[in-house]
């Protein structure tokens, strides 16, 4: 799994390259956790996540309560049909804000 | 379909080798004339399975064991998982409502809603799961 980060305006933009699983999803957390407290927007790219689990799945659950907690604005788009699929089958995408493009997520 | 086909691997309840059991599984369940989403599905399945044993059965640790052996039958694909762990406390499976904000706990539902048949069991060998995916019905 890869993630880079970049600024866009005063949000931060977190894209997430490969595989969230049980063995990767504790780096994901930590880039989240840590520009949540960096800027008042943290949007996230899903478009190039092949494959997600329940242990991805629930990090992005706990980067929403953190950023609710901080007053932060965390968002996602650019779901791919896999990660679309484990959104469905756990019944979570109704708590997010999810977009299609990254200029609908800043909007 | 091709009864009597068997995978099988013994690994480390490490997970950084779940990505090589999916890396089969995707496959496998392709050739046995399953549509990509299904395949998806199932492997996804069988690596909450083997989460669930590295997270819950090892607490994390790495030097465990998994068994796991999928066979292809004229029913289906049936998954057999076992590792000498902490047996699973029935009481705790798919304990979490679907569709609230809690993280945890997802992936139990993710398993029973993939599979078409699902059971735990503690043996003298040690806890096995068991999991069927059924062929899909042709017209």
């Amino acid at each position: 799994m890869k993630i880079s980060i970049r600024d866009a305006g005063q949000a931060k933009i977190v894209e997430v390259e490969g595989d969230v699983d049980l063995g990767t999803s504790p780096d994901l957390r930590r880039a989240l956790f840590e520009n949540l407290r960096l800027a008042p927007k943290l949007a996230l790219n899903l478009a190039a996540i092949r494959y997600i689990d329940s242990s991805g799945i629930a990090t992005l659950i706990e980067a929403l309560k953190d950023a609710q907690r901080l007053g932060k604005d965390f968002v996602l788009y650019g779901l791919s049909p896999a990660v679309e699929q484990v959104f469905r089958l756990t019944h979570v995408v109704r708590i997010f804000q999810v977009f299609n493009t990254e200029q609908e997520a800043l909007g | 379909m091709a009864c009597g086909v068997q995978l099988k691997f013994v690994l480390p309840s490490d997970p950084k080798f779940l990505p090589v059991v999916r890396g089969a599984m995707c496959p496998l369940a392709e050739a046995m004339g399953w549509e990509e989403s299904d395949c998806r599905a199932i492997a996804l399945a069988l690596d909450e399975a083997l989460a669930n044993v590295i997270r819950h059965a090892y607490h994390g640790r790495t030097d465990g064991v998994m068994e796991l052996e999928c066979q292809v039958s004229a029913e289906g694909l049936e998954i057999t998982l076992l590792d000498n762990g902490e047996a699973p406390d029935k009481s705790k499976l798919c304990a979490r409502p679907v569709g609230c904000d809690r993280p945890g706990g997802l992936g139990s539902h993710i398993i029973r809603d993939v599979m078409d048949r699902v059971s735990y069991e503690i043996t003298a060998e040690g806890n096995r799961f068991v999991a069927l995916k059924r062929f899909p019905k042709r017209p």
